[in-house]
C-alpha cells in the first residue's frame, strides 16, 4: 500500500524500565507514570509534537507495556487517531528471521525501519519518553533544515560540576559538533545532549544497518551511532535550548520536578498556549470542605478535602481525611489519605491508602535542601492505621 | 439495551432565561465542569442505549459545540449514535410548541430505528440513572407508559411537570399536569413506552392539533381510560433546575457532600462531560478556600466560600468571593468583594468592584460583561 509522504515521523523511545524510580516502575513503564496532578510523563513529548506539527508518532514499547498502550488508546486525548499517521504503539515483534527485544535506543528504532518507511519521511525525529518540558520541535526543525545538518542534537547548559553525568557535545561558534563524550570525567564544555535527536532518515538508516552489523556495538545512539556518525564527518550540529527541562529518571528528580509547578510563578508553567494534554478522567469538581486548608498547592478534579494540603500536588481523584496533613508531597491519583494520618516530603503511588493516623516521611527535620528524604509508597499499596514510614523509606 | 432515547432540549429555557438566552437548558453549564445534558446523556449512555435523537429549537449551537463528535459519552458509534434533531420547517408546520409537535416532526427518526422502546426526557433532571432496571419494569408493569417520579423537594418554586398519585402496584391512580396533587410524587419529565405506541400518540394527537406531551396526550388518554400509567419512583438524589432560583440552589445543594455523592459517586454511573485539558486548580499561598466545589484551571489566590468554580476562574489576591456560582472563565481582581451572584461564562470584575446579591435573590452577571 503506498501511504502519503510525511515530511517528520517522531520515534518515541519508550521502552526503559526506569530502575531508578523504583517501585513506581514496578508494574508500569516510567513514560506511563503520573505527573503534575492528571498528567503522566508521555503526555509532555507527545503533546510538544502535537503541538510543533507532527502528527505521526511511534512509541516504542518493551518493559511493561499494558498500562502505557492503555492509556494511549488510539491517541484520540492528543488528536492523534488519524486516518493517515496518528500515534503507533510499536513492542518487538516475531519476524521471518525469529524474534528478538530491543536490544538498545537504535536497534528499537532499526527494527521499525519498515514502519518509518512507509511514510517516506524527510527526518526523523527520536525522542525520549521521560523528560518533562515543552518544547517546539518545529523550531529545531527550522534550524536543522537551515543548516542543512543531517543530525540535529538538542543540547542544554548544565552547570560545569554536573556535566559529567551527561553526555556532552563539543561544538565549534557555529554549533558544528566536532565532539562527542558521554559522561566525560573532565569535561571541555557544558552542552549536555537531552536525547532529543532529529536525523536525516536516509543518513540514520543507512547507519542504523551498519550498527546492526557490527557485533561489538550496544546499538545505541549515544555511545555508537552519533560516535559512528561524526568519524564519517557528517553534518551534526547542536541545537541549544534552555527553558525548563528535567529529566525525571531518579525519585528525588521527579519530586523536583513536581514541586517545580507550585508558586505564583513557577518554575514550569504547565498552563499558557501550548497546552499538555493527557487521558482525562471524567471526574467533578474537587471538593473542599469548610476545616480544610489548602495552600500553595494543585489540587485536581474530583479530590475531596477536609484535611491540610500544604506545598503538594494532589492529582485527580484523591481523598484528604479530616485531620490527615500533606505537606511537601505528590499523591498520585485516587490516593486516599485517611483521618489523621501525616504524609511528608513523600510521593504516594496511585491508589495507595494511608491508614488513620500513619505517618509517612513525617520525623524530618530539614536543615539543608540535600538532607530532604523522600519517602515513596509504590502503587496500591495499604499503609495500616497507625503506621510510622521513617523519611526515605520506600515500599 | 432495546431503546432508543430522545432528549428535549429547549424544556424550561424561559424560567431560566437570564442564564438561557444564548442557549438552551441543555447547555446550561451547572456544577462545576458540566452542562446539563451531560447527566441524561451518561444516563443513557451507561445504560446502554447506543441511539439518542436531541430534540432542538432554537439557541442550539452551544449544544452542538458541547456535544462535538460525542466522543466523551461513547456515542462516537459506526452504527448508531447520536443525533441531532433539529426543526424542520416545511410549509405547513411552523416552529413547534411542544414536545409532541416536536415528536412529529422527528417521525422519521422515530420510524427508523429498530429498537422497540423509547425513553423520552427532558434535560433538566440532574442525577445518576439506571435505565435498564426502568426498563425492565416497565415492561414487567404491563403499562403502556411508565413514568419516572421523585419524591416532591419543598423549595423548588416550579411544580413538576406532572403530579401522581400510585395504587398499590405503582401504577399511577390519579394525575395532574403541573399541579401539586394530594400525594407527594411529581414526575422528572421521563417517560418509557413502545416506539410504535408512540408514533400512534403522535400521529393521532397531531391530525387533532394537540402538541402538549403531559396535557394533551398522558392526562388526557390516561382519564378517557385508553392508556395506563406505571410509576417508576426514583429515590436516589435528583436536582431539577426549573427555575433560575432552583438552580442557584441546586449548585449550592451539591456543596452537601450527601448531595455530591448521590450524584457522582454512583457505581457505574460515571457522568462524563467535555475535555478541555486545563491545568490542575493552582490554591496560592494566602488563598483561603472553605466550602468549594473547584474544577481545574482555576488559580485561586484570595478568599473563596460557599461557592461554585467553573474550569479556568482566576480569583486575585485580596478578593473575596461568597455564595457565589462563577462559571468559565471569569476573572475576579484584587480587592473585589462578590457575595451571592451567578457569574456567566468570561464575566470579567474589576479591581475592588463590590457586587451583592442575597443567597434569597441572587444577582445575575451576564456573559462576558466586564463590571
Amino acid at each position: 500500500m503506498k501511504f502519503q509522504k510525511k515530511r517528520c515521523v517522531a520515534m518515541l523511545l519508550a521502552g526503559g524500565q526506569g530502575s531508578r524510580l523504583l517501585c513506581l516502575t514496578q508494574n508500569t513503564a516510567k513514560p506511563a507514570v503520573p505527573f503534575g496532578g492528571k498528567y503522566r510523563i508521555i503526555d509532555f513529548p507527545l503533546s510538544n509534537c502535537v503541538n510543533s506539527g507532527i502528527d505521526t508518532v511511534g512509541i516504542l514499547t518493551q518493559y511493561q507495556p499494558l498500562e502505557l498502550n492503555e492509556y494511549v488508546g488510539n491517541g484520540a486525548p492528543w488528536g492523534l487517531n488519524r486516518n493517515h499517521g496518528g500515534v503507533q504503539i510499536l513492542p518487538p515483534y516475531q519476524g521471518f528471521k525469529g524474534s528478538q527485544w530491543y536490544k538498545g535506543t537504535a536497534n528499537a528504532i532499526y527494527q521499525n525501519i519498515e514502519f518509518i518507511d512507509r511514510y517516506d519521511p524527510d527526518d526523523v525525529l527520536v525522542l525520549s519518553g521521560d523528560h518533562i518540558y515543552k518544547m517546539d520541535y518545529a523550531a529545531m526543525m527550522a534550524a536543522h533544515k537551515e543548516r542543512g545538518a543531517d543530525v540535529t542534537i538538542a543540547v542544554r547548559t548544565v552547570p560545569l560540576e554536573e556535566a559529567s553525568r551527561f553526555g556532552i557535545m563539543n561544538t565549534k561558534e557555529d554549533g558544528s559538533i566536532y565532539e562527542f563524550e558521554e559522561k566525560p570525567k573532565q569535561p571541555k564544555s557544558t552542552n549536555a545532549s537531552m536525547g532529543i535527536y532529529i536525523f536525516r532518515w536516509e543518513v540514520l538508516r543507512r547507519h542504523l544497518i551498519a550498527d546492526e552489523e557490527n557485533p561489538n556495538s550496544d546499538n545505541d545512539f549515544g555511545k555508537n551511532v552519533i560516535p559512528a556518525m561524526l568519524n564519517e564527518g557528517l553534518k551534526l550540529y547542536a541545537y541549544s535550548f534552555n527553558d525548563y527541562w528535567k529529566d525525571v529518571g531518579t525519585i528525588k528528580s521527579l519530586w523536583e520536578a513536581n514541586m517545580d509547578l507550585l508558586g505564583l510563578n513557577p518554575e514550569f508553567d504547565l498552563g499558557g498556549k501550548d497546552r499538555i494534554y493527557a487521558r482525562n478522567p471524567a471526574l467533578p469538581g474537587a471538593r473542599i470542605s469548610s476545616i480544610a486548608k489548602t495552600t500553595n498547592s494543585m489540587i485536581a478534579e474530583g479530590c475531596e478535602i477536609d484535611g491540610i494540603v500544604k506545598n503538594s500536588i494532589v492529582s485527580y481523584g484523591c481523598v484528604v481525611a479530616a485531620g490527615a496533613e500533606v505537606e511537601n508531597s505528590v499523591l498520585m491519583p485516587e490516593v486516599v489519605i485517611e483521618a489523621g494520618a501525616v504524609v511528608k516530603n513523600a510521593i504516594i503511588g496511585e491508589g495507595t491508602v494511608i491508614g488513620k493516623g500513619a505517618q509517612v516521611g513525617a520525623a524530618q527535620v530539614l536543615k539543608d535542601e540535600a538532607d530532604r528524604k523522600i519517602t515513596v509508597v509504590g502503587k496500591d499499596h495499604v499503609i495500616e492505621a497507625g503506621k510510622l514510614l521513617q523519611p526515605g523509606e520506600v515500599i | 439495551m432495546n431503546a432508543v432515547g430522545i432528549i428535549f432540549s429547549n424544556i424550561y429555557d424561559s424560567a431560566l432565561s437570564e442564564l438561557t438566552r444564548e442557549r438552551t437548558v441543555a447547555s446550561l453549564p451547572f456544577a462545576a465542569r458540566y452542562r446539563q445534558i451531560d447527566f441524561l446523556l451518561s444516563n443513557m449512555s451507561n445504560s446502554g442505549i447506543s441511539q439518542i435523537g436531541i430534540i432542538t429549537k432554537y439557541n442550539y449551537r452551544s449544544l452542538m459545540d458541547h456535544l462535538g463528535s460525542c466522543a466523551e459519552w461513547d456515542l462516537n458509534l459506526k452504527n448508531n449514535g447520536l443525533v441531532i434533531l433539529a426543526p424542520y420547517a416545511t410549509s405547513h408546520s411552523g416552529i413547534y410548541r411542544g414536545k409532541l409537535e416536536a415528536l412529529y416532526n422527528s417521525l422519521d427518526f422515530l420510524e427508523n430505528v429498530d429498537e422497540d422502546y423509547v425513553i423520552l426526557s427532558d434535560s433538566v433532571a440532574i442525577c445518576a440513572m439506571d435505565f435498564r432496571k426502568i426498563l425492565q419494569e416497565h415492561i414487567d408493569s404491563g403499562c403502556d407508559v411508565t413514568a419516572v417520579v421523585t419524591p416532591y423537594k419543598s423549595n423548588l418554586e416550579k411544580t413538576f411537570p406532572i403530579a401522581v398519585e400510585l395504587d398499590g402496584k405503582g401504577n399511577v391512580r390519579d394525575m395532574g399536569v403541573e399541579v401539586g396533587l394530594r400525594d407527594d410524587l411529581g414526575g422528572m419529565g421521563i417517560y418509557i413506552m413502545k416506539r410504535e405506541e408512540l408514533i400512534k400518540a403522535v400521529k393521532k394527537c397531531s391530525i387533532r392539533g394537540r402538541y402538549h406531551l403531559e396535557r394533551d396526550y398522558l392526562l388526557r388518554d390516561f382519564n378517557e381510560g385508553d392508556i395506563t400509567i406505571h410509576a417508576h419512583v426514583f429515590r436516589g438524589t435528583a436536582l431539577f433546575n426549573f427555575t433560575t432560583m432552583d438552580y442557584y440552589r441546586n449548585s449550592m445543594a451539591l456543596l452537601d457532600p450527601d448531595v455530591y455523592h448521590g450524584i457522582f459517586n454512583q457505581r457505574g454511573l460515571t457522568i462524563y462531560t467535555k475535555v478541555r485539558d486545563e491545568v490542575p486548580s493552582y490554591f496560592g499561598e494566602n488563598a483561603r478556600v472553605d466550602d468549594c466545589i473547584i474544577a481545574d484551571g482555576c488559580r485561586l489566590l484570595g478568599t473563596v466560600e460557599n461557592s461554585i468554580l467553573f474550569r479556568g476562574v482566576k480569583i486575585a489576591e485580596s478578593a473575596h468571593v461568597k455564595d457565589c456560582v462563577i462559571m468559565q472563565g471569569c476573572e475576579i481582581a484584587e480587592g473585589a468583594v462578590l457575595e451571592g451572584l451567578i457569574l456567566d461564562k468570561d464575566v470579567t470584575v474589576r479591581p475592588y468592584t463590590v457586587l451583592k446579591g442575597t443567597r434569597e435573590h441572587p444577582m445575575i452577571i451576564e456573559k462576558g460583561a466586564n463590571v
